[in-house]
């Protein structure tokens, strides 16, 4: 066989070989085999000197082309036999990706809570500041500084739990602003404040009483204060809690704190006012109570009312909850059933 | 009080429905509802009867002959034992619908045509109590003759439409028809007009004989009366009996019913008395005095104190001055002569002394929200007047005073550009006056100024404030535009605590406990079993039960209750914190208190099992882990110590430990007590509580930034066997104090005490981790360190390093 059919057909055969490789180490074997200078091709080049002179270059350029021919089939079947592996481990890693996950659960904030810090933040962002109360309270700033006297018939409106004949528990988170506005130095501006808080109320529990439960009290006392102001913020506090499309209404109402006194609809976020059962098919629910800060409440926090005005409101937690949550028992929030509470996980 | 539309009519025109009308007054003024009588009634007609024979086979029923306006009188079966020949009654014809969907068909009675029914004013949807006495057991019979066939329904009351108005208290001039009047007037603008009640001249005579004595005169305003003679009484003429039984007032006799009648039209109780029982014709409003006792129709008798205001004569109480008649001198069918009171008495001792006897009522309901003392005496004209048109009486006594107030108009002065001012609108003083006109008020305008005179029916109003409620709500609330405050820019927030406390819940909420809120107010067991501020109890002065008398001294009851709740559910697994008050009342005061605290419990699994993860239920690591967690975010240098202790009643005492600052117990974490869970049937249940008030008094440390560090470190590992008694915390603050400069870290990896171990031992496992930040850590200076450490060990503990 001559030195050129020997070189063509190592050719083939390592070719062929290098295709055939089912695993790296016998394609380094065969590039060892084949190309090391033991190999088949290296030994051949051996007979050169038999080869006629002129002959020579072209048997050269031949057995440089094998070895990079074979060279490159080692390098392509390699890259096969990678890629499959890494297909293959892949596929073998591969997951349920419906199995539940590794849990790490984080806690629900109180749905009352949550519904509290909402509005909290919606009045921090408009310069209010939270103000906290006492749970325990003077008869005197829960009732007499917010023009309820002794025998007077509001205080029919709520039954209260007296410690003695001067201390109760609070009925009314109002109580807090007797208590701010004797503190507030109104040299150094107006008086924005929210007070949050627990009341309480000599009721018996059921379905829609409880006897203690949230209010959120809000004061502004600042020159020019009017019910339009009154309004203007009632109307963004409602569209923040209950939706950018609502509206508020004010109808007459009697607080002996505030004069004039308004009781606050907002047009139902459920049917949008055509009337549904959610507002009683009026279109409307009552939300809450409000009205510019009765002069006599002033004067006796030792603000000049003919200099001064003021507007206050008071919001109850629940009530907001319940509405926007269809919550219907009360007591719900008080029982702490956790799978009541978890429902609640990020809503506001 | 339900305002009738067939009555208001008489003093303005009503040009909407109901229910619109209920609308607006809700917008502009008092929150009502609409209210449509009979609209599940119709087939009703007066029927004669004109021949009553007893049913052949039953010994209770009738056969009645009965005119109704149609050709034939029609057979009727009644069962009534009332039922007589002769008169005029309601016929349900066949076809006819009664409430509750029930349907009049003719058919056989007993074998005889009963050609619809015979209806008692019950069966037509009047309350029971409010029917006639004579009539609640039995049909109806109408007072006069009527016309056979003629719309009972609209005879008897039963098509008005009316509107409730749910008053609020400084409403109460709307407590009559008169002052309904003028709040749905002011609403439509329509003026009402009234007719002024007029006394015959010619029957007038002058008091000779009655006399009245003020004593309580502090609780007496006004006391005015009228006698009048020879009255006949009867039952009162339709008219009046279907307008009281539309305002919920059962009809008595015609002389009642007057009384009754005046007060629903001006607001103003009026009361009726048989002068003929007035003992000397005297009577006396002054205090109860011993032995008083105020005699109820219904037999009853209750015990007057000195505290109650009565009408007296004779020493014996006539009744309770605005809230009850005694049964003593009524007016009955043998009353000849009357006497007619119209008073004001004052409404604080009034509600009390309705409240403390429980007999609220329309009256006291009026006296105590007050009354129009310009109308004291014309309401008694009026009751007089009316009395007389029913029963010509023979004469009428001139107004007698017992004591009288100066009725006179309220005058607020105000200023229209403050008025605009405070409602943030611009109303010109033109269509401010004609507001104030529509009020029925008068004014007077002077420049910015005006002078409103406001009649003595709204005596609700005194300041301008009130003026700017009138002003405002008939202007409409609706056409108000909102704006926002306009003065200086203020910077809202928390106060410093609440943001600590904020952040204390966010960890909490991120170790993935659940936020509760429980009741302040506890049971007896409740706030003693963790008083571990050893507080005295604060206890209400009336609870309503005893479950919430005390003021709690602890959050941790209110949890186990909560855990108690969730397991008795199937909820097993349970971490809950709560963050609230705890009150604490020191020696020798009355006022607690308020102690800002926090707590949690958890109880159950702390993980689950799953395909991946086998279960792991709590321990007191995992609690302390927590509570560690929270602590450390307090961002305070100060030193957390945990403690052992037995001391508190109802925690495990081998598993519990105080927390303490220098010393002082700020919280304890510790696993309930096997005795106090069954009792309260929660599972293995650990708790924490902490004083957030002290922590919040801990210095805030100043974090200074340092770079991470460069070198490594060099871990060796310590075991050593320790009595059982020693804790780990003792080792390790040992190891620290030994450990040189470089110990950053000791970890502990092996808790052990068992097989291959003597008793009374315990092996454990120690990392200890050797850092230099600025160089490379040799292995010589680590091994002088762990040697001393070992040293220490084991001279102070006795300890064998394994
Ligand atoms: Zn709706």
């Amino acid at each position: 066989m001559s030195l050129n059919d020997k070189l063509k057909k190592l050719r083939e055969s390592g070719i062929d070989d290098a295709k055939r490789a089912e695993h790296l180490q016998e394609l380094n074997d065969l590039r060892v085999n084949l190309l090391g200078k033991k190999g088949p091709i290296t030994q051949a080049l051996r007979g050169m000197k038999d080869v006629p002179k002129e002959e020579r270059p072209e048997i050269g350029t031949l057995a440089n082309n094998v070895k990079k021919e074979i060279q490159e089939a080692i390098e392509a079947r390699m890259n096969d036999l990678n890629k499959r592996m890494v297909e293959q481990k892949l596929q073998e890693e591969t997951v349920d990706v419906t199995l539940p996950a590794q849990s790490h659960e984080l806690g629900t904030k109180h749905i009352l809570n949550q519904t509290v810090e909402d509005i909290e933040q919606f009045f921090i962002g408009l310069g209010y500041e939270v103000a906290p109360g006492y749970e325990v309270e003077e008869d005197h700033y829960n009732f007499e500084r917010l023009n309820i006297p002794k025998d007077h018939p509001a205080r029919d409106m709520q039954d209260t739990f007296y410690l003695t004949n001067e201390l109760l528990m609070r009925t009314q988170t109002s109580a807090q602003e007797g208590r701010d506005m004797e503190a507030h130095d109104f040299s150094k501006g107006p008086l924005k404040m929210i007070s949050p808080g627990v009341v309480y109320r000599r009721d018996d529990d059921d379905a829609t009483h409880s006897h203690q439960f949230h209010q959120l009290e809000g004061l502004v006392v600042d020159k020019n204060i009017s019910m339009a102001d009154l309004k203007g913020t009632l109307e963004a506090l409602c569209r923040h809690v209950f939706g950018a499309e609502r509206e508020i209404r004010f109808r007459p109402s009697f607080f002996p704190f505030t004069e004039p006194s308004v009781e606050v609809d907002v047009s139902c976020f459920n049917c949008g006012g055509k009337g549904c059962r959610i507002c009683k098919y009026t279109g409307w629910i009552e939300v809450l109570g409000a009205g510019l800060t009765h002069p006599n409440v002033l004067e006796m926090s030792g603000i000049d009312h003919t200099v001064y005005s003021a507007f206050a409101f008071g919001l109850g937690p629940e009530r907001f909850a319940m509405l926007k949550y269809g919550v219907t028992d009360i007591r719900d929030f008080y029982t702490n059933d956790v799978r009541f509470l978890e429902q609640f996980k990020g809503v506001n | 009080m339900k305002i009738s539309m067939n009555w208001l009519k008489e003093y303005l025109p009503v040009e909407h429905n109901v229910e619109e009308i209920a609308n607006k007054v809700s917008l502009t003024g008092i929150e009502s509802a609409p209210v449509e009588l009979g609209t599940d009634l119709s087939g009703l007609v007066v029927g004669h009867i004109i021949d009553v024979k007893p049913h052949p086979d039953s010994d209770h029923l009738n056969l009645c002959q009965v005119e109704i306006g149609e050709k034939e009188p029609v057979q009727i079966v009644c069962g009534a034992s009332n039922v007589a020949n002769g008169q005029y009654v309601i016929v349900a014809k066949n076809g006819a619908n009664l409430p509750a969907g029930k349907v009049i068909k003719s058919g056989e009675i007993r074998g005889q045509l009963s050609n619809g029914m015979i209806c008692g004013l019950d069966e037509l949807g009047v309350k029971e109590k409010f029917v006639p006495k004579e009539f609640q057991k039995g049909i109806y019979v109408f007072p006069a003759e009527e016309q056979p066939g003629a719309d009972a329904k609209e005879l008897l009351g039963l098509n008005d439409t009316m509107v409730d108005m749910d008053i609020t208290p400084n409403r109460a001039d709307t407590l009559g028809m008169r002052g309904a009047a003028w709040e749905i007037g002011a609403t439509y603008d329509h003026k009402p007009s009234f007719t002024k009640p007029e006394i015959a001249e010619s029957k007038v005579v002058k008091n000779n004989d009655v006399k009245i004595n003020i004593k309580a005169k502090d609780l007496v305003t006004d006391y005015l009366v009228r006698t009048m003679s020879n009255v006949t009484v009867t039952e009162s003429p339709l008219w009046i009996q279907r307008r009281l039984w539309n305002q919920d007032i059962q009809p008595v006799n015609n002389i009642v019913d007057a009384a009754n009648y005046v007060m629903i039209e001006f607001g103003e109780p009026i009361q009726v008395y048989d002068l003929d029982k007035l003992t000397d014709k005297e009577i006396t409003v002054e205090m109860a005095a011993e032995g008083h006792k105020l005699e109820l129709n219904d037999g009853n008798k209750k015990d007057l104190s000195h505290d109650d205001l009565v009408i007296t004569s004779g020493g014996q109480a006539l009744g309770l001055a605005g809230v009850q008649k005694s049964s003593v001198a009524e007016v009955t069918s043998d009353t000849k002569n009357i006497l007619v009171e119209s008073a004001v008495f004052d409404g604080t001792s009034v509600r009390k002394a309705a409240q403390r006897h429980d007999l609220r009522g329309n009256v006291s309901n009026r006296f105590e929200k007050g009354v129009d003392n310009g109308a004291v005496s014309e309401s008694l004209t009026r009751a007089v007047q009316l009395i007389d048109s029913i029963t010509n009486v023979e004469s009428i006594s001139q107004e007698i005073v017992g004591v009288q107030t100066k009725a006179e108009p309220i005058i607020i002065d105000g200023k229209i550009s403050h008025i605009n001012s405070l409602m943030g609108i611009e109303l010109s003083p033109e269509e401010m006056l004609k507001i104030i006109d529509r009020l029925g008020f008068t004014a007077e305008r002077n420049g910015d100024e005006i002078s409103v005179s406001i009649p003595t029916r709204r005596w609700d109003m005194t300041i301008e404030a009130d003026l700017i409620e009138e002003i405002i709500r008939i202007f409409g609330y609706d056409n108000l535009k909102g704006t926002l405050p306009s003065g200086h820019e203020t910077r809202g927030g928390y106060t410093p605590i609440r943001e600590f406390i904020n952040k204390l819940t966010s960890v909490l909420l991120s170790e993935g406990m659940d936020e509760t809120i429980n009741f302040a107010l506890i049971n007896k067991h409740e706030v003693e079993d963790f008083n571990t501020i050893h507080t005295n109890l604060t206890r209400l002065l009336h609870p309503m039960t005893e479950d919430h008398e005390y003021l709690r001294t602890s959050l941790v009851p209110g949890l186990i209750k909560d855990i108690a709740y969730n397991q008795a559910r199937g909820n097993d697994n349970i971490s809950i914190f709560e963050q609230g008050r705890i009150f604490d009342r020191k020696e020798g005061t009355d006022r607690p208190e308020e102690l800002e605290y926090i707590a949690g419990a958890v109880s159950g699994n702390v993980l689950e099992d799953s395909w991946n993860t086998t279960s792991k239920t709590v321990d007191f690591y995992d609690v302390k882990g927590i509570v560690e967690e929270m602590l450390m975010f307090t961002n305070s240098d100060a030193e957390f110590e945990y403690s052992a202790t037995d001391q508190i009643p109802n925690l495990h005492p081998g598993q519990t430990a105080n927390i303490s600052v220098d010393g002082d117990v700020i919280g304890y974490i510790g696993k309930l007590h096997p005795n106090y869970q069954s009792d309260h049937n929660v599972a293995d249940t650990y708790v924490f509580e902490i004083n957030v008030d002290k922590l919040f008094e801990l210095s805030r440390k100043q974090v200074q930034a340092k770079s991470a560090p460069k070198y490594p470190s060099i871990t060796r590992d310590l075991a050593i066997l320790v009595g059982k008694n020693i804790s780990s915390g003792q080792i390790v603050k040992d190891i620290f104090e030994n450990g040189g400069d470089y110990l950053i870290d000791v970890n502990i990896f092996d808790v052990y005490q068992g097989s291959n171990i003597e008793s009374g031992f315990k092996s454990l496992g120690y990392h200890l981790i050797f850092q230099n930040a600025n160089d490379t850590l040799t292995d010589e200076t680590v091994e002088k360190s762990f040697t001393n450490i070992k040293n220490s060990l084991v001279s102070k503990f006795n300890v064998e390093v394994r």
